[in-house]
């Protein structure tokens, strides 16, 4: 080999190199730069926005996106029903929840997993995009023991975990929000902009809600959901098995399926026994119910007016 | 002659292990620079792998830390100021690059992971608009609901007394 081809490949390589280098290094270069006041906050976004995919569907709103949605639908939810006060009891769930959720999927959310009781009779329970979560007083009468509650807990979980509130959003509707939010390139809107966003927000918090409250979800994102209940509260050590009692106290309750909530907007409780119940036995094979938690659990509901 | 050959011969050889060494040096760099963006409000960095291990700094939505291993669903991070601990990878996401679109020019939108940055999308702006529109609908009981917090070392304490989590079957 002679010279000059050993310096045309030193060359080549010296390129290849340097151009996967400033490729990894783009963002991080312009950020610098912004920083330093070389370019401006437009000329950053235009070289970063080169290089990543637009967005396109549920899986591309944002934590932050997914939060706010959340607080409107709780909003929403909490305009149906009352909260039941009680500090005792919301610090419990509260904790059993976050057990949970430390064995979830999905344990980091952008605001934390927060558990609220409903004061009405109806037994359900639902929960808002972003891990804001409700349990009526009326499924908690009906939970034996720790493990049915956290079972139930974990099925909310489950929900948020696999974004399933947000799925409920029209997709057309997330398209146009997609493209308005793209447009603008300041954090606040101007008020046209702002109009029509508010706008779209409030029809995704009804998609949501509706969905939550009197539609219910699609079956698949149930199954998806009792499955995901399993799966975490066998791994934070629960009996996976409470669900499999819990939905078995439902069977034939005409009051609870006629009613609005869970068993309205859920397949029949039969059904969701004969797909969970062996998940169940065989991920809790070597769980039982612990005294412990059982006794409580009794001690702390005692007082449910 | 025979000088100029070995010489030749010499530098044939160094060629392919300089370039080899080159590349090797350089997928070593790309991966372990794999730089980490946090995606939730707020987060500690855990000086062991668990919700409840000792905190040694908290992180905020926004803040860049590199990514130095990982063990089941947590990362162990060093922060710029090299503060080494764990953050949970759902806490975080990859900085992307796509080499692949580069040659798609410029676009008239944005990335999710812009408008995170930027804290676009809906944000307060847009859910204040939203409340002056419905004044009917209360936001009072969502406000103090995100302010139930169970700490951490509270929830352990739970755990160990209800024989949960790594606490199953002690006494």
């Amino acid at each position: 080999m002679n010279k000059t081809k050993i310096i045309a490949l030193i060359l080549v390589v010296f390129f290849m190199m340097a151009f996967l280098t400033a490729c990894a290094a783009v963002q991080q270069g312009a950020d610098i730069l912004t920083a330093t006041g070389k370019i401006s906050e437009s000329d950053r976004k235009a070289i970063v926005q080169t290089s990543e995919a637009l967005r396109s569907t549920f899986a591309d709103i944002t934590e932050e996106e997914e939060y706010y949605i959340g607080r409107g639908v709780a909003a929403l939810i909490l305009s149906r029903y009352q909260v039941y006060d009680d500090k005792a009891l919301t610090d419990y769930v509260n904790t059993v929840g976050q057990a949970v959720v430390y064995s979830s999927s999905r344990p980091e959310i952008y605001a934390g997993y927060h558990f609220l009781v409903l004061d009405t009779e109806e037994v359900n329970a639902l929960s808002a995009p972003g891990g804001l979560i409700f349990i009526s007083k009326g499924l908690l009468r009906r939970c034996r023991n720790e493990e049915m509650l956290a079972c139930i807990l974990a099925h909310e979980v489950g929900h948020v975990c696999a974004k399933h509130g947000l799925q409920s959003i029209q997709k057309s509707r997330l398209l146009d929000a997609f493209r308005l939010i793209g447009q603008e390139a300041g954090r606040r809107y101007g008020p046209e902009e702002l109009t029509q966003l508010t706008n779209i927000f409030e029809g995704a918090l009804g998609d949501v809600a509706d969905t939550l409250i009197l539609r219910g979800y699609d079956r698949k994102f149930e199954s998806e959901a009792d499955e995901l209940a399993v799966k975490f509260a066998a791994a934070t050590g629960y009996a996976p098995q409470g669900l499999v009692e819990f939905l078995r106290t439902m069977v034939g309750d005409s009051r609870a399926a006629s009613g609005k909530g869970w068993f309205k907007t859920h397949p029949s409780p039969e059904q969701r026994i004969e797909r969970v119940n062996a998940p169940a036995a065989s991920l809790g094979a070597h769980l039982v119910e612990e005294p412990i938690r059982t006794k409580r659990f009794q001690q702390t509901l005692a007082g449910l007016k | 002659m025979m000088r100029k050959n070995l010489e030749e011969v010499k530098v044939k050889r160094l060629i392919p292990r300089t370039l080899a060494i080159g590349l090797f040096t350089l997928v070593i760099c790309l991966l372990a620079a794999e730089t980490l963006i946090v995606k939730v409000q707020s987060t500690s960095l855990r000086k062991s792998p668990k919700f409840y291990a000792p905190g040694l700094l908290a992180l905020g939505a926004g803040d860049r830390i590199e990514k130095i291993s990982s063990q089941e669903g947590w990362i162990q991070v060093r922060t710029s100021r090299g503060v080494v601990g764990w953050v949970h990878s759902s806490a975080v996401q990859v900085q992307k690059f796509d080499l692949m679109a580069m040659d798609k020019g410029l676009k008239t939108q944005a990335s999710a992971s812009e408008v995170a940055l930027a804290g676009k999308g809906f944000n307060k702006q847009v859910e204040e608009s939203y409340r002056a529109k419905h004044g009917e609908v209360s936001f009072a009981w969502v406000d103090r609901m995100l302010l139930i917090k169970m700490p951490a070392s509270r929830v352990e304490e739970f755990m160990r007394q209800g024989k949960l989590g790594e606490f199953r079957g002690a006494r």
